[in-house]
């Protein structure tokens, strides 16, 4: 039977739902204009007043708010409350640029346990269960998300942090952990090791995870069910909007979701920033409407993704996010095609290949170069240099079926790409070196 | 007859890496007898015969590294002109297809041992002895 952290919002009626985020978004909406001179700004350029949002049918009026906004705002710029009531900050990775900062009242914390605790519950998480958070902490909001989210549900906490893999297996092992927090790229690893040293997934009592903070593919997700023994549910989040926990995977494992009494997302169009209807592909955007500190309205994530709207068969009501494309961060233009690292990942692993790869992309001669170093398989060995090579066109075919383009495919050692105990490095553009 | 059976290993094209296979055998008292190194842009294929089979595959999977294990034949042939030739004339009349061969010590100054990957070694080592060319078995090969 399905469990609920907050039936009242989870599988509120789209009509309680409205009137409630449209309460919040409009006394938002003046906290944050009277408190964000950055905002108020930007509202008097475009003519807009707090009086002109009487709901959420008015949020298009409203100004965008982007991640040069916040990096030109660092760092107290975007701050909507007086430091002495700020308990906490946390930042961004910095994968894609110069760091974010985000402030946090006790309040806002206590929100965003909430949400982590809704998903470790949709995880089929409760009191008795033993909670291996193996993100890492600090800056990061993985580990403090879901640690938090786990001390709300009252699970057993081991907060474990990423890395010493021997050491997160023994405590796996010794303590019986029940549920897995980290990246997915993490738990592929972990579940690679466990196979080394010879323990089944039988010998574990492990039988959820929850995996987030970089895309990751469905093939990618029956592998690590698979090596672990478990059922794998997606989570997702932005520093800039709280953390993991804006989004969660059900029971139906077909997209996330969103905690909108918390979060009104929005999909528009990436190039005219016009609004699109519910199912149409485009970029996710997020008006916070119960933060405090750091109440971001209208944040452009440049995830790519669609909503579905209607009750799910886990009997939540709260609108539903498809797994991102890929960030507009991580799509790379080759040769003037859109290529997304996901898409290679899924033939990798149709094809029998492990999801651990390094795409390169230069410039050679004015035209760009795709060159993909993958790790061979043990199983497909052969003496032979014809039968090797005939493996890298096969799969160089695969991926050019995929992207259209022709990409260089080069077998390494199995291993020999260096695996990731946080956020993946798949993708190194030479490009930008030359320009 | 017992043909020999040869070790091959995949080795990435990187500074070091056939380095590593060797210190690995060298490390475990192994004796190579023949060995052979395919190249291509992107990795190396080594094709060895020691002189301990299971050992040394036993060894180079413990370490990780990919190993496949493939029956050859191995021929030993008088040091004069014109022996390869018939050789391979041998095969050829049968319709044997070579995949690679590649030449190695052998046990006198007076002759020369090859080895031959085919694709069918059956009809190979057949052929070869009815033209009465010697092959070398795993054993003769370790005990050179």
């Amino acid at each position: 039977m399905e469990r609920y952290w907050n039936q009242e919002m989870e599988c509120a009626s789209p009509e309680v739902m409205k009137k409630l985020q449209d309460e919040r978004l409009v006394a938002q909406v003046k906290h944050v204009y009277e408190n964000v001179k950055y905002y108020r700004d930007l509202m008097d350029e475009k003519g807009v007043k707090p009086e002109d949002i009487k709901g959420t049918e008015d949020l298009r009026k409203l100004p965008f708010l982007s991640k040069a906004d916040l990096r030109d705002a660092y760092p107290f710029g975007l701050l909507a409350k007086p430091l002495s009531e700020c308990v906490r900050i946390h930042s961004t990775s910095g994968t894609t640029g110069r760091r974010v900062v985000a402030f946090y009242t006790q309040n806002d914390i206590d929100l965003w346990d909430e949400c982590c605790a809704r998903a470790i519950t949709a995880a089929g998480g409760t009191n008795e269960d033993v909670c291996q958070v193996a993100y890492g902490f600090g800056l990061f909001t993985g580990g403090a998300g879901l640690n938090g989210g786990s001390h709300t549900v009252g699970c057993l906490t081991l907060p474990m942090s990423s890395g010493n893999t021997d050491r997160q297996i023994q405590f796996m092992q010794d303590l019986g952990a029940t549920i897995l927090c980290c990246t997915p790229s993490y738990a592929a690893y972990i579940g690679e090791t466990i196979h080394e040293m010879g323990i089944s997934p039988d010998d574990l009592k492990l039988k959820a995870g929850i995996f987030g903070a970089e895309p990751w593919t469905e093939e990618m997700r029956r592998s690590i069910e698979k090596s672990l023994g478990i059922k794998a549910y997606d989570i997702y989040g932005l520093t800039e909007i709280s953390g993991p926990g804006v989004a969660f995977e059900c029971s139906e494992q077909n997209g996330m979701h969103i905690n909108e009494d918390n979060f009104i997302a929005e999909i528009i169009d990436p190039e005219t920033g016009e609004p699109l209807p519910d199912g149409e592909v485009g970029e996710l955007v997020f008006t916070s409407i119960t933060k405090e500190a750091f109440p971001l309205l209208r944040y452009r994530t440049r995830d790519l993704c669609r909503l579905t709207r209607g009750k799910c068969s886990c009997g939540r009501t709260l609108v539903k996010m498809a797994k991102p494309m890929g960030r507009s961060d991580d799509m790379m233009i080759i040769r003037g095609v859109n290529v997304f690292p996901s898409q290679i990942e899924t033939v990798l692993i149709e094809q029998g290949y492990s999801p651990n790869y390094l795409i390169e992309v230069d410039r050679v001669n004015n035209s760009d170069t795709l060159d993909i170093s993958v790790e061979m398989n043990p199983d497909q060995f052969s003496d032979k240099v014809k039968d090797m090579q005939k493996q890298e066109r096969e799969l160089a075919e695969a991926i050019k079926t995929m992207l259209g383009i022709n990409p260089k495919v080069h077998l390494v050692s199995p291993k020999s790409i260096t695996r990731s105990e946080g956020k993946a490095v798949r993708v190194i553009d030479r490009r930008k070196l030359h320009d | 007859m017992a043909n020999a059976r040869q070790i091959s290993v995949f080795v990435d094209n990187r500074p070091n890496q056939l380095a590593g296979v060797m210190r690995l055998i060298k490390d475990k008292g192994i004796n190579v007898r023949a060995l052979s190194l395919a190249d291509t842009k992107d990795f190396g294929i080594l094709r060895l015969i020691a002189n301990d089979t299971d050992k040394t595959v036993d060894t180079l999977k413990e370490a990780g590294y990919p190993v496949t294990v493939t029956e050859i034949v191995a021929i030993s042939i008088p040091d004069t002109p014109g022996q390869l030739s018939r050789a391979l004339d041998v095969l050829g009349g049968e319709g044997v297809n070579l995949e690679y061969l590649y030449a190695f010590l052998g046990k006198s100054d007076k002759s020369v041992s090859f080895v031959i990957r085919v694709d069918d070694v059956e009809n190979a080592s057949a052929a070869l002895n009815k033209a009465g060319i010697i092959q070398l078995t795993e054993n003769d090969i370790s005990e050179m």
